[in-house]
């Protein structure tokens, strides 16, 4: 296992495996962190229920691009290129949760409880990673997408209490997203991710952070009356 | 120190004009609720911030 810790000015001295490993990784996190946007901003900025959460849906798109912007300046300083993302259509994004649009506010609502918790998952992998610029980026950007999850939430919740008809509406977008979230962990027995935890830049493996997720959303899911789905319906990597 | 990719600076510097001048038109619009007008411009502001954002011409950004 690599322990050490790497800064920029060490980054031409390092393994190949391990400046494509760390350029992969970055460029992937960049498409997930504007791939957001693409998918709620043009349906959900007009059609958010209340001015007020129009604000928060344009706040959080700022949010997001900030997000994109601070790991393209790391990935841009090693010289990898990630701005091809910033154009590329949604059915080219690297996870196959943002491939696609949302246009309905139950769907933005659970995004940012079920699939914005991914995203803090995957950021949390790079806690203590040897690459310390990107450990230096966390801090913020966690806090940030708590906030996310956080309102995903609230505004989950705040369906449900308007009858059954919108349960309903509520537990499909669930059982919509609640699979795409389990796939963006990877592949169970990935080598890929092997390689990630040599290097120090993943701690966990996929089927681990998986199953970590699942024990923190399903109790929460269940609390909410909702009906956990099936986690193996319509799974592509099991 | 390895050689950093094309505009990488600049497209930092611009990003970081475009995601304040987001939080600036948000922060006027929740500051002034009670202000209808203001806060749809606000909402306005965004939504053209925001259309350019998602068009991605990164090229016509930095000239």
């Amino acid at each position: 296992m690599f322990t050490d810790k790497i800064e920029l000015k060490d980054f031409d001295k390092m393994d190949p495996e391990y400046k494509e490993l760390l350029g992969r990784v970055l460029t992937i996190q960049a498409d997930c962190e504007i791939g957001g946007p693409h998918l709620y901003i043009e349906k959900m900025l007009p059609a958010a229920p209340t001015k007020l959460d129009q604000l928060i849906v344009a706040r959080t798109a700022a949010e997001e691009i900030d997000h994109f912007r601070k790991v393209a300046r790391l990935a841009g300083d090693m010289g990898t290129d990630v701005t091809f993302v910033l154009s590329q259509p949604n059915e080219k994004r690297f996870v196959d949760a943002f491939r696609g649009l949302i246009t309905t506010w139950e769907d933005n609502a659970v995004f940012g409880f079920l699939i914005d918790r991914i995203g803090r998952y995957q950021l949390e992998e790079f806690y203590d990673c040897s690459y310390l610029p990107l450990q230096r980026i966390l801090p913020d950007i966690v806090t940030e997408e708590l906030g996310h999850i956080e309102y995903g939430y609230n505004k989950t919740l705040e369906l449900l209490s308007k009858g059954d008809q919108q349960r309903e509406r509520v537990q499909k977008a669930i059982d919509y997203w609640y699979v795409r979230a389990l796939d963006m962990f990877g592949r169970s027995g990935s080598t890929r991710a092997e390689r990630y935890r040599y290097w120090g830049l993943k701690r966990r493996s996929n089927e681990q952070a998986r199953e970590d997720y699942i024990k923190e959303v399903n109790p929460i899911l269940e609390s909410m009356g909702l009906k956990i789905p099936d986690p193996l319906k319509g799974r592509r990597y099991i | 120190m390895p050689q950093a990719a094309p505009n990488t600076e600049k497209l930092d510097e611009h990003l970081q004009e475009v995601v304040r001048a987001l939080r600036g038109a948000v922060k006027q619009g929740v500051s002034h609720s009670n202000d209808a007008k203001t806060v749809d411009n606000a909402i306005e502001d965004c939504r053209e911030i925001l259309d350019v954002i998602m068009a991605g011409n990164v090229s016509e950004w930095l000239n």
